[in-house]
């Protein structure tokens, strides 16, 4: 039987939300596609020296066993077949040079079909791509599980498949293996309809401690071995706004100026999980806050940038551009012309019903 | 330990917005004596990275070909450059194009080298090279010591306008024969042709395109699964229930 695998983040202790909706998307795929899914996180072995790596801010296996026992439930939850848990002497950072050799065990050890990481967990950037490069795979970035359609357009009955925005798409019938960034969890609708609807929050059952109700075995690897020496983490400090990837709105000094924009701009950054980002000049309608002032023809580079208005801030480095308030041109991925306020409340609209 | 012998892979086409993060890459690799720039695709584009390549002071190596290949295809190309230019340090101009950072990790792969992708600065200091990366909701201060690839996001001045490139006589061309590589076998990487698609322009079809980008988020409620692990939990059900058609 093929293995689907999903490679679990922590976030403190807890997976992290990415990977859980990562894990999701795997459950429906692994389930359309009759393959087990593996669930795989690593860890340091808590009895273990930090070794050369002890300045960097380390992620332990929680140690007690009723936070092991929640970690488990909630994979299984969110319905894993099988565990994997990879123990390693040094701590667990983000980096390739850090988890590689465990993760190459991991690989090893299942020999996965299919291989999915959360796009926003923190490993998936280092991590996903050389996964993809190691077992030749090909890799789709920020995809959802969908039906295909059939000639006619409407939902058809074949398996599932991985879908990106680009239209990229990776089936069950396809030859080799692949990797797959998670943009977004499969809705209940994924297996019922041509389009995606998905809402990826994902709930994380508070777990009482003892025991959980699914018989799931973990399975413990060990893989000693140290990290990558030639990648030496010297420290770490809290990045700036600007540096940060994930999705920011900018905003434009006059659309600023306008309270109806000012009130949709942030109830689209609260459905998006967004940073508002714009100069001084438009933090002072309040929209921005402090710390998100980003001086004029500063450079972004987030993986989704929604412009409103025409902001001072050079947001070409975007991976993607949505305009709103302005026409498109070289490279936007989308544009909403007309009136600025009544466009960002039905797509903070449309974002809130999924 | 020797100084670095520094590569720029500034990828197979022009940058989709602005040429600032071009520049950027540029800038941060004119730090270490002797870097070269390397591009590969077709002529427009090898001209323009040539042209800004010499703006900078730098050399650069273009290896002309029409092929649209994917992450791994492009990066067995780039690895066979560095090892003709014995380059030890691979720097990738991660921002130019959202496709290209998973280049890194390929080229780092074919290449035996360490990675490390999200570079937003780049400082040489002898054998070794200090970067800041950006991971997250932190900054890493990182030492990289020997062979390495590194995906840099350091933008460039400001450019408006940028002159359109003549021809450029000082990049030295390669052709993929000379590197080992041959196009058929190449090919099985290659990507089928894609229609760039028009700009979305109803609501409808930008929250679809947005909504890959909803940051998940963790909702706690005491005492039972929530609904998204229920969903989990039944799709992995019905997986586990004996087929009705089976049972006769």
């Amino acid at each position: 039987m093929a293995a689907v695998l999903v490679h679990i983040d922590l976030d403190d202790e807890r997976p992290h939300p990415s990977s859980l909706q990562a894990l999701a998307a795997g459950r429906t795929i692994a389930s359309s596609w009759g393959a087990t899914l593996y669930a795989a996180l690593i860890a340091q072995a808590p009895a273990r020296s930090p070794g050369p790596w002890s300045g960097a801010a380390m992620q332990r296996m929680p140690g007690n066993r009723k936070t092991i026992e929640a970690i488990r439930i909630t994979l299984v939850r969110g319905g894993a077949d099988k565990i994997v848990v990879a123990l390693i002497d040094g701590p667990v950072v983000p980096l390739w040079s850090a988890l590689g050799t465990a993760w190459q065990g991991v690989l090893d050890h299942l020999r996965p079909r299919l291989v999915l990481f959360g796009a926003d967990a923190p490993s998936a950037i280092e991590l996903g791509p050389r996964t993809g490069a190691r077992i030749g795979a090909r890799l789709v970035l920020r995809a959802r599980p969908m039906q295909p359609s059939n000639a006619s357009g409407t939902a058809g009955t074949a398996d599932l498949e991985l879908r990106d925005r680009d239209g990229s798409y990776i089936r069950m019938t396809d030859g080799g293996a692949a990797v797959c960034l998670i943009g977004a969890a499969p809705g209940p609708g994924a297996g019922a309809g041509p389009g995606p609807r998905s809402r990826p929050r994902i709930d994380v059952p508070d777990v009482p401690g003892a025991h959980g109700d699914d018989d799931i075995d973990v399975m413990m690897l060990e893989l000693p071995g140290g990290g990558d020496p030639r990648i030496e983490l010297a420290g770490t400090a809290p990045a700036e706004l600007a540096h940060l990837t994930g999705t920011m709105i900018a905003i434009g000094d006059a659309a600023a100026g306008d309270p109806e924009i000012v009130q949709a701009t942030a109830r689209l950054a609260k459905a998006l999980g967004a940073h508002v980002v714009g100069s001084a000049a438009a933090a002072a309608t309040g929209v921005v806050g402090t710390g998100a002032i980003v001086e004029r023809g500063a450079a972004l580079t987030p993986e989704l940038c929604i412009a409103i208005g025409a902001p001072s801030i050079d947001v070409a480095g975007s991976a993607s551009l949505i305009r709103i308030g302005t026409a498109g041109g070289k490279g936007v991925d989308g544009a909403l012309t007309g009136s600025v306020a009544e466009n960002l409340v039905e797509l903070a609209h449309a974002l809130e019903a999924r | 330990m020797t100084a670095p012998v520094v590569a720029v892979w500034l990828g197979n086409a022009a940058p989709v917005r602005s040429i600032r993060w071009l520049d950027g890459v540029l800038k941060a690799a004119a730090k270490f004596p002797g870097a070269t720039a390397v591009a590969a695709g077709e002529q427009d584009w090898l001209d323009l990275a040539a042209d800004r390549a010499a703006r900078l002071g730098l050399a650069s190596v273009g290896v002309p070909t029409d092929l649209q290949l994917d992450y791994l295809g492009w990066a067995q190309v780039m690895a066979a450059v560095a090892r003709q230019l014995g380059a030890t340090t691979v720097l990738v101009d991660e921002a130019s194009r959202p496709e290209r950072f998973a280049e890194v990790a390929a080229i780092a792969e074919l290449t035996d080298a360490a990675q490390l992708t999200r570079v937003i600065a780049l400082a040489p200091d002898a054998a070794i090279i200090h970067a800041s990366r950006a991971a997250g909701t932190t900054l890493q201060t990182v030492r990289v010591h020997g062979p390495a690839v590194i995906g840099v996001r350091i933008a460039g001045p400001p450019i408006e306008e940028y002159p359109t490139p003549a021809p450029s006589a000082s990049m030295r061309r390669i052709e993929l024969a000379t590197l080992g590589l041959d196009p058929v076998v190449l090919g099985h990487r290659a990507l089928p042709p894609r229609i760039t698609p028009p700009a979305r322009r109803t609501v409808e079809r930008v929250a679809d395109h947005i909504a890959l980008h909803i940051a998940p988020r963790t909702a706690r409620k005491a005492g039972k699964p929530g609904k998204r692990a229920k969903d989990a939990k039944d799709a992995k059900d019905t997986k586990d229930a004996p087929d009705p058609e089976d049972e006769d």
